[in-house]
């Protein structure tokens, strides 16, 4: 007895950690992504967001100020080098060449030939003595600084502060939410067809769900597009929904049927025995007991509508009356952030933000389901 | 939705009224500008009542750009633009024009795909008359209508270019160093053997674009094409008469290959130079220590530097030189944008004319990223001597091509020429990526 | 049973409210849209014009299978009078078309007609003006761009469909007992919820070139002192860690369906295969796997089915470079230039995944009997 209680416990320590190193595998990639979204491009490019939390090493430029105060026949130069910059933190080392930034210690003063000089404080206050007079362009001064770690909302504040932002998020939510419950509505009728009706050339139907669950969507995109201008939808909302649910529902068939095929026989044909029609058995037995299929499938569905970036662009209209977050993403502020790294790691988060806040609401009800479902 | 556009134009209109003048980026009358071009075209056009709907490839910044030199139009004539821009700019037009709805304009940033709509029938012809205005004030005009030109009607109208051979350093980099700018590809070879001796990497170079990895790369061939071949070779290879794997096309792969091959010689060794984003390599001349001295790119790179960089001061650039042994004199590689448009109107043919006016391009010279072969404008306008100088570069060229790449067909301009880049910087052989190459374009014919 | 049916006749009674509430709301929302003062009203409100869409399209869903379910039944066929049983048999007759008239509308007008068109398409050449026959296919057979292209998208099919079920899987059983297996879930499920776009950019950042931003080359350096590398460089195997990010968004996916499936599993066959002495993984591949074997065939399928449609992946993270191309994004390259080679391409993905597809239909007439 004491044997097996022992292996127990050393098997639930190995389920436990075994679980707790899928998890971090599972979320560090992300993770080091939302780091990124609150630092600022050059401290992404300096170090790995796993320093963030650390205070780094970090090699900075400065220039001298071009106003100089004549004293005798050289001028001096005075300023603060953390003001001349961006940097902070605490001043280690300072050069005047970009290849040896911590050529000198702080507090000496540097010979930099040509009868001029250079010698920087631990406060950043520097002092540089030249014979000439300082053009528009003051001498380049190079220093090393412990920084401390920072971080800064200002990516979050660039995506969110983007013209028409709140219009693009309203537009997704008027085209998911009907996306996501037309497709599943028509398909759960169709589904029950499927599985539990007796008619003429039920096979062949099944046959066809499951062969155009593979066609390309890339495919039917342009002839749809013109059928829609032929009918004079255009593009349109009622356009995007209607394709959202053409191209959404072989999957949606696919799986309700699968999942209908396996609720319990006798509950269906005892009711049919009792006079029920199709109708009422598909709305009081059928459909509640698939609850949890239907409530996984809708939260596919709607994270399959709120990330599609092809569909919206293909049959929405251009311009910022029906431009979704997406699209808004991708073609407005990428394509002129391009490289900016931070803001790109912000805007992922803030369009994962509502699909997270729905899977994680909706997952109370899931379980539910699922353990109701359980119970046959 | 109708409503709904109404009241923004409404909300737009009142927002005009309250900052009445401040709306317009320069007030008219003020400055070196030529306004005397901007009355002429205000008394001859009055379009109020009628809009204007125009989509490009320019966002951001670009887009406030564009939008503040429409203005002018929409203040000179009454009528009412809608700029809207898109990343993926190419494929939304193509699109609209499947659903039969397309912009009344659009800025198209490659004259290839600019041809294909025209054949398909998407496009309207220019006024007439657009070619020998274009012959008459651009520099090197006869350039500008062919790039224009489709089985020989004209669609596109240039507006806005980019010089191509650009090399990017830092001059105090230099200074520290004691590096002289280049004037000739040989000095320029030494300059580069000369960092690698002192310790240092010459180059930044980054291939990486996502989908379009490898375009930078064309630049770089091109350029060498044009440095190491008469401009008419270029040409021959351009549109295939001369085949991709041609002796002289290799030889122009094998030069670029001197440089983004040689792991001493470009930032990261060169495996880097294929993964790097050509974004996110500009940013090596900033570090501190440098890691690189040098980067070849077009005169739109400076939207990637760090931010409050300041041109000519921070930065700075010099001309990619010819080879003195060669004799080619100083050939210059750009590409340029096209103004088309999908109906004949009387808005569109004003704003084709509004083009044409000095105005329309000094205004946003006087702003930044804007460079013009259009010899009536105003250089003074330009704000800073840099942007002056990289237009002299242009209207100083004794040979302009454009980007070859723009001009061959999608699947090689925009495909195989880039995969196949990407493939001869990560190993194979120069021949063999010609080879490859000049295999698609055959089967595409 | 008694339970049962009591929640059942509630589910029923709220099912009714719903749809009288929708109906209600259409009602109102019909009234005031021919009311010329709301219009104007909404027309300043973008969220008062996107519910009444919402209600709108919803409702006008609802509406018909109602509607058309008691048109059947009360005027068409009423089930009283004379011909009452009649009427009954009849109307059981009609109503299978008109469950699933709406789903294979849609099916027909928005996958099988582009299908059949875009075949023709295939067809005939780049301008789409002359007819050749298979030639876009021969041209295809000899690219050895595409053979590159069906070779790792056969690596794709079979890898990615087998990763994701065996994590999904290990997931869902490791986490069902666990008393924070519900945070666990969540978090592997977590993916699923990121854009394509965003997935790609979250691997960057995990693949960079660069020990300073790159996780996985940081800790190469941090363990072996490596040099950084790129893995999306690295020959053949760049194929595999691309798949890994797919496979890493796919897992929730898996994990939700069969964890749902496992619950399913009756109480007594696993105890009875404890009492026998069945180790944990006795009970788990010979006990669970085996009852939960259709839920495996339809998660497979589907991820089957999704790895040959997305082309996001490889399309931003290589552009189809370092001999990493797949048919998706291989198609995506002839997408809008040379329409006869791209639904050659989409033809030829489709006769991939007909061996799934085969097996599939012969599973569904295994159930039916």
């Amino acid at each position: 007895m004491d044997n097996i209680a022992g292996r127990k416990s050393s098997l639930n320590w190995a389920v436990n950690l075994s679980v707790i190193f899928l998890v971090l595998l599972w979320i560090i990639p992300t993770v080091g992504l939302l780091v990124s979204s609150f630092r600022d491009r050059d401290q992404i490019s300096a170090s790995g967001w796993w320093l963030a939390p650390f205070s780094a090493e970090q090699a900075y430029r400065a220039r001298t100020s071009t106003e100089a105060t004549p004293e005798g026949d050289i001028f001096v130069v005075t300023g603060n080098v953390f003001e001349e910059s961006e940097a902070t933190g605490t001043l280690s080392a300072f050069g005047v060449r970009s290849i040896a930034p911590g050529e000198f210690t702080v507090g000496t003063v540097a010979d930099l030939g040509d009868g001029e000089s250079l010698s920087i404080a631990e406060n950043g206050d520097y002092e540089f003595r030249t014979p000439e007079e300082p053009g528009r362009r003051g001498q380049r001064i190079y220093f090393t600084a412990e920084t401390p770690p920072e971080f800064t909302l200002e990516n979050y504040e660039t995506v969110l502060g983007a013209g028409g932002m709140a219009q693009a998020f309203i537009n997704t939510l008027t085209v998911t939410i009907p996306a996501t419950i037309i497709p599943i509505l028509i398909a759960a009728f169709a589904a029950y067809a499927l599985a539990w009706m007796q008619f003429p050339m039920r096979g062949l139907l099944i046959a066809l769900v499951v062969g155009l669950l593979v066609v390309p969507l890339q495919l039917a995109l342009v002839p749809l597009l013109r059928l829609h201008t032929e009918w004079g939808i255009g593009r349109s909302f009622l356009g995007v929904w209607m394709a959202h649910t053409g191209f959404g529902l072989p999957l949606a068939i696919y799986l309700l049927r699968n999942y209908m095929v396996g609720l319990p026989r006798d509950i269906i044909e005892s009711a049919k025995v009792d006079g029920a029609t199709d109708f009422q058995v598909f709305t009081k037995i059928v459909l509640p007991l698939s609850f949890p299929a239907l409530a996984s499938f809708a939260i596919f569905q709607f994270l399959w509508t709120w990330n599609d970036l092809l569909v919206a662009k293909v049959f929405l209209p251009d311009g910022d009356q029906a431009m979704v977050m997406t699209r808004k993403i991708a073609d407005d502020l990428l394509g002129s952030r391009g490289g900016d790294w931070g803001i790109l790691a912000s805007a992922a988060f803030v369009s994962i933000a509502v699909p997270l806040l729905v899977f994680f609401t909706m997952q109370r009800y899931l379980v539910r389901g699922l353990l109701a479902g359980s119970v046959k | 939705m109708k409503h709904l556009a109404s009241t923004t134009a409404m909300a737009v209109l009142l927002a005009g009224v309250a900052n009445a003048g401040g709306h317009l980026a320069f007030a008219p009358g003020e400055g070196d500008f030529n306004w005397d071009s901007y009355n002429s075209f205000a008394e001859q056009y009055d379009l109020s009542g009628q809009s204007l709907s125009i989509t490009g490839p320019w966002t951001g910044q670009d887009k406030d750009l564009v939008d503040s030199v429409i203005a002018y139009f929409e203040e000179a004539t009454g009528a009412e633009v809608e700029y809207s821009g898109s990343d993926s700019f190419e494929s939304d037009f193509v699109i609209a024009a499947e659903a039969g709805n397309p912009p009344q304009m659009a800025v198209f940033p490659q004259p290839g795909l600019m041809a294909d709509m025209a054949r398909q029938g998407n496009l309207v012809a220019l006024p007439d008359g657009t070619g020998d205005w274009l012959r008459e004030n651009y520099a090197a005009g006869e350039s500008w209508v062919s790039l224009g030109t489709v089985d020989d009607t004209m669609y596109g109208f240039p507006y806005k270019i980019d010089v191509k051979s650009l090399v990017w350093y830092v001059p105090e980099a230099f200074e520290e160093a004691g590096y002289e700018v280049p004037e000739t590809l040989e000095a320029l070879k030494e300059l580069t053997d000369q960092i690698v001796a002192d310790g240092g990497t010459p180059w930044c170079i980054g291939l990486g674009s996502g989908a379009a990895t490898g375009w930078p790369a064309t630049d770089w061939v091109e350029d060498m094409m044009l440095r190491t071949q008469p401009p008419e070779t270029y040409d021959a290879w351009v549109a295939n008469e001369l085949p991709f794997d041609s002796p002289e096309v290799v030889n122009a792969i094998e030069e670029f290959g001197y440089f983004a091959r040689n792991d001493d010689y470009v930032s990261g060794g060169a495996e880097a130079v294929a993964s790097t984003d050509f974004r996110d390599s500009p940013g090596g001349l900033f570090e501190v220590p440098p890691q690189c001295y040098m980067h070849k790119q077009a005169t739109f790179i400076p939207t990637f530097f760090p931010e409050g960089t300041e041109l000519g001061l921070d930065v700075d650039f010099f001309y990619f030189p010819a080879y003195e042994g060669e004799d080619l004199g100083q050939p210059v590689l750009g590409a340029g944008t096209l103004f088309v448009r999908t109906e004949e109107s009387d808005v569109t043919a004003a704003f084709l004319d509004f083009l044409q006016t000095p105005i329309a391009h000094e205004l946003w010279m006087a702003q930044s990223g804007f460079l013009t072969p259009y010899t009536e404008v105003n250089p003074d306008v330009f704000p800073t001597d840099t942007q002056r100088a990289l237009n002299e570069i242009l209207t100083n060229a004794t040979t302009f091509r454009f980007d070859g790449s723009d001009l061959m067909p999608g699947e090689i301009g925009a495909g195989a020429f880039w995969t196949g880049m990407v493939d001869y910087v990560t190993g194979e052989d120069a021949e063999a990526v010609g080879a490859a190459i000049q295999e698609r374009w055959e089967a595409i014919q | 049973m008694a339970v049962q049916e009591d929640t059942q006749g509630a589910s029923f009674i709220q099912g009714q409210a719903v749809i009288w509430l929708i109906g209600g709301l259409l009602l109102v929302a019909a009234i005031a849209l021919l009311l010329p003062d709301v219009r104007g009203m909404l027309g300043n409100s973008p969220i008062l014009q996107g519910v009444l869409t919402i209600v709108l399209g919803v409702g006008g869903c609802i509406g018909y299978f109602w509607a058309s379910n008691i048109v059947l039944d009360k005027v068409i066929f009423p089930a009283k009078g004379a011909n009452a049983g009649k009427n009954i048999n009849r109307a059981n007759m009609v109503r299978p078309w008109l469950f699933i008239f709406p789903a294979f509308a849609a099916l027909g007008l928005y996958l099988a007609y582009p299908v059949v068109g875009s075949f023709i398409r295939s067809l005939y050449d780049r301008s789409g003006d002359t007819f050749i026959g298979f030639g876009n296919y021969a041209w295809l057979m000899q690219d050895s761009e595409f053979q590159q292209a069906v070779f790792n998208n056969i690596l794709w099919a079979l890898v990615v469909p087998a990763g994701s079920t065996f994590f999904g899987l290990v997931a869902a059983q490791l986490t069902d007992r666990l008393s924070w297996g519900n945070i666990a879930k969540s978090l592997i499920f977590m993916p699923m919820a990121i854009s394509f776009v965003g997935a790609s950019l979250i691997w960057k950042f995990v693949y960079a070139n660069d020990a300073d931003i790159g996780i996985v080359n940081a800790f190469r350096e941090w363990v072996f002192g490596a040099d950084s590398v790129d893995p999306l460089q690295v020959s053949f195997w760049n194929n595999f860690f691309l798949m890994f990010i797919l496979i890493w968004i796919q897992t929730g996916f898996a994990m939700v369906i069969l964890s749902a499936a496992l619950r399913g599993i009756p109480e007594e066959t696993v105890e009875a295969a404890i009492v026998d002495g069945a180790s944990p993984l006795q009970v788990f591949f010979k006990i669970k796997v085996p009852q939960i074997m259709g839920t495996i065939v339809v998660v497979w399928t589907t991820i089957t089915i999704l790895v040959l449609k997305v082309f996001d992946i490889v399309y931003t993270m290589t552009g189809g470079n370092f001999g990493t191309q797949i048919l998706p994004s291989y198609m995506f390259e002839f997408m809008f230039r040379d329409d006869g080679r791209a639904t050659a391409v989409a033809f030829v993905i489709m006769l991939i995944v007909t061996p799934v597809m085969v097996w599939n239909i012969i599973q569904a007439r295994k159930e039916m009997r």
